[in-house]
């Protein structure tokens, strides 16, 4: 994270601070080198000697580690000590300033009452205090700076017609592509059958119509080997519950789930705040450097070291979570990567949640998008877990729907139990068989329109953007582009992120703000291109009314400081 | 399908928080007097028992599939062997599950009515996630007329998901921290310490209450305020911090209904001591009995607390459709409905659904002059059916004109007074064919009491109500034989 100064005393001060970091940072390093070539040594040692000898040697082994680990431990807090409380004053106030833009982003922080009482302005903080619980206000701040923009356009949404000065929605990921034919599809008659059993309580893991479908559809699109079975799946009211449900049966109370970051804020949100889970971020970054070929790239060294240092902090870390196609990078997983991520997570006995929901989005057909549930053989198959459902490749989020596939029969019965608190109305699950089960309309009359829909809109917002000369992902899946506009920040931080962000808002059109997938660095947007063409159309010259408005902005700012010295 | 705990010789033998004992540490503390005799008069839930060890669940995992095993076994041996008058005449008849199935066709007709069957874009896209606004005006309506409130109720007040359950489990997380409680009169829907606890954390203190009629009872099993603080002193002196209180009106599984005053004092009671009140009024319009003059919370001219007193429904009771997974919360408290609210993604309802219901609830005429009166008339029958039964067995049990249940009293018919006899009893049952729900599952105090459901068929009513007489009164030889054999952990109590 850069720290950028804002006043000339301050760059003073950062001068400072760059000194006793870097040393940090070597000291850390140094730990790292003496602990692998420890762990090595352990392993030939294991191969060399027997087991006596080897419990001997452990032993001082242990105490000689520990003494060096200690010495350059209390060198580390000493430099943070010295001088890196000068490091932190300046980042405080901006942290608290950050979380209080609309990103998902508040989950994770520990709470602060002044902060959050801050937010809520209203006059009703004192009495939120004694009503709710401290978790209940969490939630209800994280709402409130979270959803708050996405009320205002629920309330307001722009149509061509009745409200032209509505806003434009290009921050959430949802497909409206092929509205039109889903409402068409929805509307015959066979999708308005009503049975007694409908109406009664169901079995909570789903209708056993249902999951029979689910697991026909998802053999069929994910190419399984074999046919998958329905026992091993359960349909509950959307992804994000089935998230929640399977990282509770997972995690005692503060265990951990690795996540590779940029990450979707969604499952951010249920994980901190109702299931008490830790999300610990793997960082990626946008700079290719050594062994990375693309940006963003994810190797299963970051992965191993994110794991070591989870270790060190004595995280007690239960699993990974990959999104495959990437939320909100676009990528796609190729089969050797997803390979080395499983057998990395097999080594460390993690369990791996693989979302992907975002399968039916890869509008090139040529690119492969290969499922886990593709594999001929999973590495750890009673620890890994699929998540899919309806919201994106069919664009009918509101419907509900996410389902999960397990060959754990023990997870998958425990995430069952929770169908009375995610159910799905048995008229809703009927219609979704219906839907999942009409293979003619989908692969002849949805897919394609869907897919030749998505691409021309692509190629009109990649275009628009190569024009305004904005860097971004090319990518072929996913809902949304991942674009870089650093260009349009200065200094580079969160906070003028934040404020970008509000500029957008103010030309009524929402996008999604890095720091919601909490991208470590600022200055990245993720914008959807799912719409209608008049609506990306209208969308794209607001988006640039704001940018240019932007730049006035940074023109001005800059004059004023530089004739101000 | 089970592969954790019945196969494992230490599985407990009784639901976590539906044991009595399993909080019994502190449970002897609570009682007021230290005789033996004297019933206690709260006590504390404890759903943490031991589990067995498995590879890959967390203690929690353990626990919600331990709940799945054994609270729904009744119901899935149900499910495994369905009563069908024609395809199979010998399978077991429901009088557990608390559903209505006496008005489908009434139901299904109205859902299959050209207005239901409307699809719009914006149904199919993400919602607001306290509910579309035409479904929270359409709610605010509804309410406001049939609970008869003073001022209109406001949407803006209305939080509607995917069902009661729900409800109580975003509550429970929203209005207490991990380990704090909610008073709960006891005997009461059982399920309900699952629904507070497995995301929340969330326990229940039993407020005990005796069939026995003595001094200022004037019914079995009635609440009183010196009841509720009582066993609000008592958790306190465990230590457990109360946050508020829940009340069932009409009450599940007595069939009870508070009269105005009483509320009022209960609600009272609450305000002194701070603590919110969460009203579960799922059974609101299922009172058959209109003499009883049933009168919800939102009727009331005042409420002494508005800001801590949160209301529930739901269709799966009044309309005898919990198929529909549709609840809903009203509070005046916005930080309440909000909390509620965000925690909506994870408890959502289909676009469409809302429609429906929507458009349900709006059609007064049909509720009013179809729906209501006819549903009334058959739940009132079946009611007149199923006790007319019970008198005719000799049974003794509470004679009640709302809900869809008759709490019954079995007590002479086990050869002790323990719960072991009580289960032993209701595996009889089982065994011969109708599932019941026994009073342990509801937390009751004294062993022998069951639930029986009413509101089915006349003819599932009649075959079943057979197979109870069979079991009461063929029973004496049956009562020798030696305990079964089974490790199955039996639970009656489904919903």
């Amino acid at each position: 994270m850069s720290h950028q100064p804002n006043s000339l005393q301050m760059k003073g001060q950062d001068l400072k601070t760059q000194k006793p970091h870097s040393q940090v940072m070597e000291l850390i390093l140094h730990l790292r080198q003496i602990i692998d070539e420890y762990s090595r040594q352990l392993k030939i040692r294991h191969l060399q000697k027997d087991l006596e000898q080897e419990k001997q040697q452990h032993g001082q082994d242990i105490k000689d580690q520990e003494v060096i680990f200690v010495q350059l431990l209390g060198e580390v807090v000493n430099f943070l000590q010295a001088g890196a409380t000068s490091i932190l004053e300046p980042q405080l106030p901006r942290l608290s300033l950050d979380s209080r833009g609309g990103d998902g982003q508040q989950a994770q922080l520990p709470r602060k009452p002044d902060q959050l009482s801050d937010q809520l302005s209203d006059s009703k903080t004192a009495v939120l205090s004694c009503d709710l619980s401290n978790r209940g206000i969490d939630i209800s701040a994280s709402y409130k700076s979270s959803f708050k923009d996405f009320i205002a356009y629920i309330g307001d949404k722009y149509q061509e017609d009745k409200n032209a000065l509505g806003f434009i929605n290009l921050g959430l990921s949802e497909n409206k592509l092929c509205i039109d034919l889903l409402t068409e599809r929805l509307s015959q008659s066979d999708m308005n059958y009503i049975d007694d059993d409908l109406l009664q309580y169901p079995d909570w893991s789903g209708h056993a119509f249902l999951r029979k479908e689910v697991a026909q559809f998802l053999t069929h699109y994910c190419k399984a080997p074999e046919q998958l079975d329905p026992e091993n799946v359960v349909v509950l009211s959307g992804c994000c519950a089935i998230f929640s449900a399977l990282t509770l049966v997972l995690c005692n109370p503060g265990d951990a789930f690795l996540t590779v970051t940029p990450f979707y804020s969604g499952f951010t949100f249920t994980s901190s705040l109702y299931v008490n889970v830790e999300l610990i971020p793997v960082y990626l970054d946008s700079e290719i450097t050594g062994a990375n070929t693309q940006p963003f790239q994810l190797t299963v060294d970051k992965l191993e070291k994110a794991l070591l240092e989870a270790g060190f902090k004595g995280k007690k870390v239960r699993g990974l979570v990959l999104i495959n196609p990437n939320n909100p990078l676009g990528d796609i997983y190729s089969r050797d990567s997803l390979k080395e991520y499983l057998e990395f997570a097999k080594r460390n006995n993690l369990h791996v949640i693989i979302d992907e929901i975002y399968m039916g989005t890869v509008f090139d057909e040529s690119i492969p998008f290969h499922s886990v549930l593709s594999m001929e053989s999973l590495p750890d198959p009673n620890r890994t877990h699929v998540i899919w459902g309806t919201s994106k490749g069919f664009g009918i989020s509101g419907f509900r729907f996410g389902t999960l596939y397990t060959h754990n029969k023990e997870v998958a019965s425990a995430v069952g139990a929770f169908g009375f608190l995610h159910g799905i109305s048995g008229i809703t699950q009927h219609k979704l068989c219906r839907l999942l089960q009409d293979r003619e309309w989908i692969d002849n009359v949805y897919l394609p329109t869907n897919r030749s829909r998505m691409q021309e809109a692509h190629k009109y917002i990649t275009n628009m953007l190569k024009t305004l000369k904005i860097p971004f992902l090319n990518r072929d899946s996913g809902l949304y582009i991942w674009i870089n506009l650093k260009e349009y920040l200065d200094p580079c931080t969160f906070e003028e992120e934040q404020q970008l962000y509000r500029r957008f808002l103010d030309h009524k059109l929402l996008l999604a703000p890095g720091k919601a997938y909490k991208c470590k660095e600022p200055g990245w947007f993720r914008i959807t291109f799912a719409d209608k063409p008049q609506r990306l159309e209208v969308a794209m010259n607001r988006f640039s009314q704001a940018l240019s408005e932007q730049k006035q902005y940074l023109a001005e700012k800059h004059e004023a400081h530089t004739g101000g010295i | 399908m089970c592969t954790l705990s019945k196969k494992e010789s230490r599985a407990p033998t009784t639901c976590p928080g539906l044991d009595p004992n399993s909080g019994d540490g502190l449970e002897r503390e609570c009682s007021r007097k230290p005789e033996q005799k004297l019933p206690e008069h709260c006590g504390v839930g404890d759903p943490t028992p031991e589990f067995s060890v498995s590879s890959h669940l967390s203690s929690r995992g353990r626990m919600s599939k331990w709940f799945w095993d054994s609270a729904e076994e009744g119901y899935r041996t149900y499910h495994m062997d369905e009563y069908d008058e024609d395809k199979n005449p010998n399978g077991i008849i429901n009088l557990g599950t608390s559903e209505n199935k006496l008005c489908f066709d009434l139901l299904s007709s109205r859902l299959s009515q050209g207005d239901m069957l409307q699809v719009r874009p914006s149904l199919l896209q993400y919602p607001d996630w306290r509910g579309h606004l035409f479904l929270r005006e359409e709610v605010a309506r509804f309410l406001s007329f049939y609970c008869k409130s003073h001022a209109p109720l406001k949407p803006e007040n209305v939080v509607v998901l995917n069902g009661c359950s729900s409800l109580f489990s975003a509550l429970a997380t929203v209005l207490c921290e991990v380990g704090e409680a909610f008073l709960i009169p006891a005997p009461y829907y059982g399920a309900i310490t699952q629904h507070v606890y497995l995301y929340g954390n969330v326990r229940l203190v039993y407020v005990y209450l005796n069939s026995e009629v003595t001094e200022l009872d004037t019914r079995p099993f009635q609440l009183t305020v010196e009841k509720l603080e009582v066993a609000l002193k008592g958790a306190n002196a465990k230590g457990v911090k109360v946050k508020g209180l829940i009340l069932i009106n009409p009450q599940n599984p007595l069939g009870d209904i508070y009269s105005p005053e009483e509320l009022k004092e209960y609600l009272e009671f609450a305000k002194r001591h701070e603590l919110h009140v969460v009203m579960d009024e799922v059974y609101m319009l299922s009172v058959f009995e209109e003499s009883l003059g049933y009168r919800s919370v939102l009727s009331l001219e005042r409420l002494p607390d508005p800001q801590r007193t949160h209301v529930m429904w739901a269709t799966s009771k009044d309309f005898g459709m919990s198929g529909l997974r549709f609840g809903t919360l009203y509070t005046e408290n916005q930080d309440v409905a909000t909390a509620v609210a965000s925690l909506c993604r994870y408890h959502g309802l289909s676009g469409l659904v809302q429609h429906q219901v929507a458009q349900l609830l709006q059609d007064r005429d049909w509720i009013n002059q179809v729906y209501l009166p006819e549903n009334h008339a058959r739940l009132k029958a079946a009611h007149a059916y199923v006790s007319g039964e019970l008198r005719g067995l000799g049974i003794p049990f509470l004679n009640r004109g709302a809900g869809f249940f008759i709490w019954a009293d079995l007590r002479k018919h086990l050869p002790k007074a323990t719960f072991e006899e009580e289960r032993l009893l209701w595996r009889r049952f089982l065994d011969n064919k109708v599932l019941v729900s026994f009073g342990e599952a509801f937390e009751c105090k004294e062993p022998g009491w069951f639930r029986l459901v009413f509101s089915d068929k006349a003819h599932r009513l009649r075959l079943g109500m057979q197979r109870v007489r069979k079991v009461l009164t063929g029973a004496p030889q049956m009562l020798e034989d030696p305990p079964s054999s089974q490790t199955q952990e039996p639970t009656g109590q489904h919903n």
